[in-house]
């Protein structure tokens, strides 16, 4: 009973300072910018979330802004989707898997040295994947090697978002030799301002840079900045890649509740409202977006109560990964050849930009990031179904 | 990561999982699709039609989420029983102002059928007297009175069955898990001590018993397809070929992955919809709501049947495997309830 009080109130203290406080216009003014105008604004936005505590509801007690229940958490997330808020795209790495990285694994030390700046707006980058190593992560090659109180690195990563914004970045590097490979990874903070880190921005399809490769010339790295045990590394990306499940799927999906407005709009400016055809889709899609809502919140739910079993996450993330699919691609669809015509877009809005081409193709950033669709349903038939895993060897015939 | 967390199991949550799971045992040792002489009497000696029953006319009070647990265990063993036609039936009468609504819950709960329409309806009145087609009415034959929803929802009564100008046609369908009937109504008087809503009470509740069915066979999909994906895992890890059992396959792997995908999803939609709406089944937002879990669910049922024929080869098509008979209610679901769903649902968004 209290608590549903409580909640109430964290409810409309949340909504009364997103009226107040989510730049009005941010839309317009994201649109059709050069990527540094979106980094200023991200970081506007960020300093006001962070002052107001909102930034950070999952981080542990005695954290600013932090001790909250995953329920609060979750209406903080809701209430952002519904005030259609700007995604803190450029500091998602930072306060997610950075710091659930080091509340998990970080020693004291490294908390203390690690946190405060991201608090401050430091901004982080993952370096996980590489030209050899994307859905096989374990075959990473980037080597560190121990020489006294420091490792020395050399190698190359890639499809690093946002890295060439960074400040640090979260790096998996080999060690050792393993079998299996898993055994050889050692997990290091990486300051990107060190000497022999360079880096250079990739575009991508939509023509921005959201992602980078990072090269590495014989860089430092102190031992201190090493992430649980060397060959551990392998356990704490597990954690890394895990932190982020639940919350913001429960915040993805509601914008894209939200946002199936944005499909009635197109539908208006297209002449095709009345469209019989049109409209059996949209209430397909309708069915299938609020269908990915509740299997967000009953994952959110499992995690609250320690229900979670091996598979649920895969099943939330290639669930939403389809809808998303579907729903760009049907405002895509209607959108005509209109669609089909260049225009500036806007950034920061995460998939519901309504500009529908750009929302489509930055879809697959969810069927193939943070593991694939085709990764998931293994992990969905091998840990939930129980089918029998892949044999190891293999041979040309 | 925050440690504030804490979530407690109601006692009602506790006690639908312990009904649940017994249903779930009794209707295994019964077997698939066992047929209505068997189950029936079964449904009735356990209690199966009072859980959605309010406390207060003797039922279990477990609601609509209670007999939508109810629909998903048959919905799994396929059984042939007018269980949902029979809650929904109660359920109006719950809803009603009857003077014996008690004493009919009793008689409906304990053996004698009561049954209603599962598709659409066009039945009329005038002076009293009811005339129209009623279309998808199990068990029929076996029924005494049926639940009519009039026209444009000014009446919503009980018809005995057992009168002249009633006349019931058995419509064999290809789903042999479900007995349908047409019946028709050729000026048969109304009983006024049968009537169970009027004017606009009539359309409440109407609507509130379109909703609970689409959410009955929303709940029976999410059972069937449920049950049969579990088979058809269960066959592929068990069926060699090329020296290696089929569930080796990736290609078949990922096409099982995508189907359990697809049943969570239809069925956190059922289960996120039946928390929202609670007991107002009625109203716009009740009925998108039903809607679109039958949709989804029905949609679903039969994709997943489509693909575990295909999944089990030649087997899957021999009326001794049961493939069929998941894959024939499945295709007779997506036809039951009434109006053209993802229209519908649209409609409703966009008012
Ligand atoms: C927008 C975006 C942002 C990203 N950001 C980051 C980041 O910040 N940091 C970072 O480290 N990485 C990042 N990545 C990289 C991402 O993690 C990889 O792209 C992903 O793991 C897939 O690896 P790959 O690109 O090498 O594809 P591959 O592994 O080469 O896969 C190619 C295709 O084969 C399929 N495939 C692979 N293995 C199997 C298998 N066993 N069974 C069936 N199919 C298989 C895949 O699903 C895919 O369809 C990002 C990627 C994208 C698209």
């Amino acid at each position: 009973m209290n608590s549903t009080v409580d909640s109430n109130n964290l409810r409309e203290e949340v909504r009364a300072w997103l009226t107040q406080n989510v730049p009005q216009d941010w839309r317009q003014a994201m649109t059709g910018t050069d990527q540094d105008a979106f980094v200023k604004a991200q970081r506007d936005w960020f300093n006001k979330l962070v002052a107001a505590g909102y930034a950070t509801p999952h981080w542990p007690e005695g954290w600013p802004g932090g001790g909250r229940s995953l329920a609060d958490q979750k209406i903080i997330y809701e209430e952002t989707a519904r005030a259609d808020a700007p995604r803190l795209i450029l500091f998602f790495v930072a306060l997610y898997h950075s710091a659930c990285t080091l509340m998990e694994w970080g020693t004291q030390e490294q908390k203390e040295k690690y946190l405060p700046g991201i608090l401050k707006g430091e901004i982080w980058c993952q370096g996980f994947s590489e030209p050899n190593a994307g859905s096989d992560l374990a075959s990473v090659k980037t080597r560190a090697e121990l020489k006294g109180d420091r490792y020395v690195i050399n190698g190359q990563k890639t499809w690093s978002t946002m890295a060439q914004y960074a400040d640090k970045c979260l790096l998996l590097t080999r060690t050792g030799k393993s079998e299996p490979p898993q055994g050889g990874l050692t997990y290091l903070l990486l300051d990107m301002k060190a000497k022999g880190v360079s880096v250079r921005p990739i575009s991508q399809i939509t023509g921005d840079d959201e992602f980078a490769e990072i090269f590495f010339d014989d860089v430092e790295v102190l031992v201190e900045d090493r992430v649980g045990k060397d060959g551990e590394g392998w356990a704490v990306a597990q954690s890394t890649l895990s932190s982020e499940r639940g919350l913001t799927l429960v915040e993805l999906t509601q914008r894209m509740r939200y946002s199936l407005a944005k499909v009635a709009e197109v539908m208006r400016e297209r002449g095709r409202a009345s469209d019989p055809a049109i409209r059996k889709e949209l209430g397909a899609l309708i069915a299938k977006v609020n269908a990915s809502c509740a299997l967000a919140d009953q994952y959110l739910l499992k995690r609250i109560s320690g229900t979670e079993a091996a598979g649920d996450a895969s099943i939330v993330k290639l669930n939403y990964a389809r809808t998303l699919r579907e729903f760009t691609k049907l405002g895509m669809s209607i959108s005509g050849l209109q669609g089909q015509y260049f225009e500036d877009f806007t950034r920061g809005g995460s998939q519901e930009t309504g500009n529908w081409t750009v929302d489509f193709m930055n879809s697959y950033n969810w069927s193939i990031a943070g593991g694939s669709d085709e990764i998931q349903r293994n992990i969905i038939a091998e840990r939930m179904l129980l089918m029998p895993r892949e044999p190891k060897n293999w041979q040309l015939s | 990561m925050s440690a504030s967390n804490t979530y407690q199991r109601s006692d009602a949550e506790s006690q639908l999982i312990e009904l649940r799971d017994s249903a779930r045992q009794v209707l295994s040792g019964l077997g698939l699709a066992v047929n209505e002489e068997k189950v029936w009497p079964i449904v009735t000696d356990l209690g199966w039609l009072l859980v959605g029953v309010p406390e207060t006319l003797g039922g279990l009070e477990q609601g609509v989420t209670g007999s939508c647990a109810f629909h998903a265990e048959l919905g799994r063993s396929l059984a042939a029983a007018p269980y949902a036609a029979a809650t929904i039936a109660i359920d109006a009468i719950c809803h009603s102002t009857l003077a014996n609504q008690q004493s009919l819950i009793e008689r409906f709960a304990t053996g004698e059928i009561v049954t209603a329409s599962l598709a659409e309806s066009a039945v009329a009145i005038a002076s009293n007297k009811v005339t129209g087609t009623m279309t998808a009415v199990p068990s029929a034959d076996k029924a005494s009175h049926v639940l009519v929803c009039v026209e444009n929802s000014e009446l919503v009564a009980l018809l005995s069955l057992n009168q002249p100008g009633v006349e019931i046609t058995a419509r064999q369908t290809w789903d042999t898990t479900r007995r349908l009937f047409d019946v028709r109504f050729a000026d048969v008087a109304l009983d006024e001590t049968l009537t169970l809503a009027s004017g606009a009470d009539a359309k409440t509740l109407s609507s509130r018993i379109s909703t609970l069915r689409d959410f009955a066979l929303a709940a029976d999909a999410v059972g069937g397809a449920e049950a049969l994906l579990e088979m058809t895992v269960e066959y592929l890890k068990t069926r060699k070929q090329f020296g290696r059992p089929l569930a080796l396959f990736q290609a078949l792997k990922h096409r099982c992955a995508d189907l359990k995908m697809l049943i969570s999803s239809a069925e956190a939609l059922l289960n996120d919809s039946l928390s929202r709406v609670g007991n107002q089944l009625d109203g716009a937002q009740a009925v998108a709501m039903g809607k679109a879990a039958k949709y989804l669910a029905c949609s679903v049922y039969a994709r997943v049947a489509e693909e575990s024929l295909q999944l089990h080869g030649g087997i899957g098509m021999t009326s001794e495997y049961p493939c069929h008979l998941y894959l024939k209610r499945a295709l007779l679901n997506e036809h039951l309830g009434s109006g053209n769903y993802e229209l519908d649902i649209a409609d409703h968004f966009l008012s």
